[in-house]
């Protein structure tokens, strides 16, 4: 609850119940029109047009690249690149966080790469994902994955660590065989905090994703901003970002949605 | 590796790394050897021994050094103003209806873009000295600094505040005195997350804008052929990242020590 609700509460009740929902909406997002008009007044008055373009026309060439479909080819080359990097990840994370939890020598075997990676910046790894895979699709997807799969590991170990007891217990003494244990038992216990940890490996995706795009790429949304930067088209540049923040808060969003429609057995 | 664990070493922990610690060895072992005998191209996998000495080398002749201070200055200088800039802000989001009514949605849109992004356009801004990449790093770390205050103060124990204020204490003493400390577990949790932020965009900016500093030593090494330089500079900027990851553990337990 934002403070504002309260204050709206008492407005609110002198106006038709249909109308509440939008009046509160309007009183919530006027911050952001109060932030955009005055970008709109600063540019081309405090600083040039062409330093800032002003939000309208950055948000008019944004829904013209997206209809006319010239975004389209990029933005699908890097969803790919988020689908295929994050999913394997989420593969290999939970396979490594809940065999690291549940098997001493695995953990042992792991534990220090771990370690090591934890502390490097991903995107530090793009040149070296260069020299073995050259520029292009195959590096970004590297990075993607790298980048993931920490927190989706994490997430899978400290939970399939902290399985019940009493579950496991249950399953063994009604004659469960131990190799269907994690199948059966862990993996399923372990699920909701898979799920946070795909949530929070969504916007570390992004900003892999667009940081090996800047660096490594000849296709991609992060090579169009870098391009139309250097071209000097600025209002292109700034629409590109806008379509690319519009995906990543999308796809952040439509994720929670699922989520709570997906598990809704916690 | 829990981001609230602090510093510190007993036997146990000792027995338990030489435990952990030989897939390591055998890796490294694994490395040179392949790479002695040329089954991996060196352009790929140059030998550990090459790798180490170039780092020695680079070391001892003081550019490694140089870079790493030129990303370090620009890393913390960021995260230091952005630290500053979030607290106020997120402090003062939970505590006063109006800041709170205007940041809440800013922060809503700010913090899922993707600030990486934004390189070409700080460049195009600020040219491609420390300016940009400060200036980046600041709008990349104040998000998360910023929500993380903000959620720490709204959740601080509203029995304090009202004991405090019982006792006479007035508002500016207020937030000092009893809600930042009682907050500060969280806000500093923010810093840690905001950590990784400040090094990945100025390792990526150096490695698109150059000018110096790790990332660009490493790109440069990409691009000039030499395979060795990049794998030294990414053991520079292990050391870097796991010294400021330490740091800020360490600088946790001391501030946090009466928790």
């Amino acid at each position: 609850m934002s403070y504002a609700d309260f204050r709206l509460e008492t407005v609110a009740e002198t106006i038709p119940n249909p109308f509440r929902r939008v009046v509160r909406f309007v009183f919530e997002w006027i911050p952001i029109a109060i932030v955009a008009g005055l970008w709109e007044l600063a540019s081309g008055t405090a600083v040039s047009s062409e330093i800032l373009p002003p939000p309208s026309a950055v948000f008019a060439v944004s829904w013209e690249l997206l209809v006319s479909g010239r975004i389209l080819p990029h933005l699908q080359v890097s969803l790919y690149r988020i689908g295929v990097g994050l999913g394997l990840s989420i593969v290999v994370g939970v396979a490594l966080g809940v065999g690291m939890a549940r098997v001493k020598p695995i953990e042992n075997f792991f534990e220090v790469f771990l370690a090591l990676i934890y502390p490097v910046p991903k995107a530090a790894l793009v040149p070296l994902a260069i020299l073995w895979l050259g520029i292009g699709t195959e590096t970004a997807i590297l990075i993607v994955f790298l980048a993931c799969l920490l927190p989706i590991v994490l997430n899978s170990y400290n939970a399939a660590r902290n399985v019940d007891r009493n579950l496991i217990w249950s399953a063994r003494m009604m004659g469960m065989p131990a190799w269907k244990l994690p199948i059966k038992i862990v993996v399923p216990a372990t699920i909701p905090s898979i799920l946070t940890g795909i949530r929070q490996a969504i916007p570390i995706a992004f900003i892999a994703l667009v940081s090996a795009e800047l660096i490594a790429s000849n296709r991609g949304v992060g090579f169009e901003i870098l391009r139309h930067g250097q071209i000097g088209n600025y209002t292109s540049m700034f629409a590109v970002l806008v379509v690319i923040s519009g995906t990543a808060f999308v796809a952040v969003r439509g994720y929670e949605w699922l989520e709570r429609r997906v598990v809704t057995w916690t | 590796m829990d981001v609230t664990r602090t510093v510190g070493l007993d036997r146990n922990d000792v027995i338990a790394a030489a435990k952990s610690i030989y897939s390591l060895v055998l890796l490294l072992l694994l490395w040179e050897f392949v790479a002695q005998y040329d089954m991996v191209h060196s352009y790929f996998l140059p030998p550990l021994s090459d790798v180490l000495a170039t780092f020695y080398e680079l070391t001892a002749s003081g550019t490694m050094l140089e870079h790493a201070y030129l990303t370090f200055r620009r890393a913390m200088a960021g995260l230091l103003l952005a630290c500053l800039l979030g607290i106020v802000v997120g402090v003062l989001a939970a505590r006063n209806r109006i800041m709170g009514w205007f940041w809440d949605p800013v922060i809503e849109v700010g913090y899922p873009v993707p600030v990486i992004a934004l390189v070409p356009v700080f460049m195009f801004w600020f040219g491609t000295g420390d300016l940009p990449k400060i200036m980046l790093v600041v709008v990349g770390c104040f998000w998360p600094v910023a929500i993380n205050a903000r959620n720490a103060t709204r959740e601080v124990d509203e029995n304090l505040v009202w004991s405090a204020r019982m006792m006479g204490t007035s508002d500016r003493r207020l937030l000092r005195r009893v809600v930042v400390p009682a907050a500060a577990p969280g806000i500093i949790s923010g810093v840690q997350i905001a950590l990784p932020i400040a090094l990945i965009v100025t390792f990526v900016f150096e490695m698109v804008a150059g000018g110096g500093g790790l990332g660009h030593l490493e790109i440069q090494g990409v691009r000039s052929f030499e395979s060795a330089q990049v794998y030294a500079s990414l053991i520079a900027i292990m050391i870097v990242g796991f010294t400021l990851d330490r740091g800020l553990r360490y600088l946790r337990g001391r501030l946090l020590a009466w928790t």
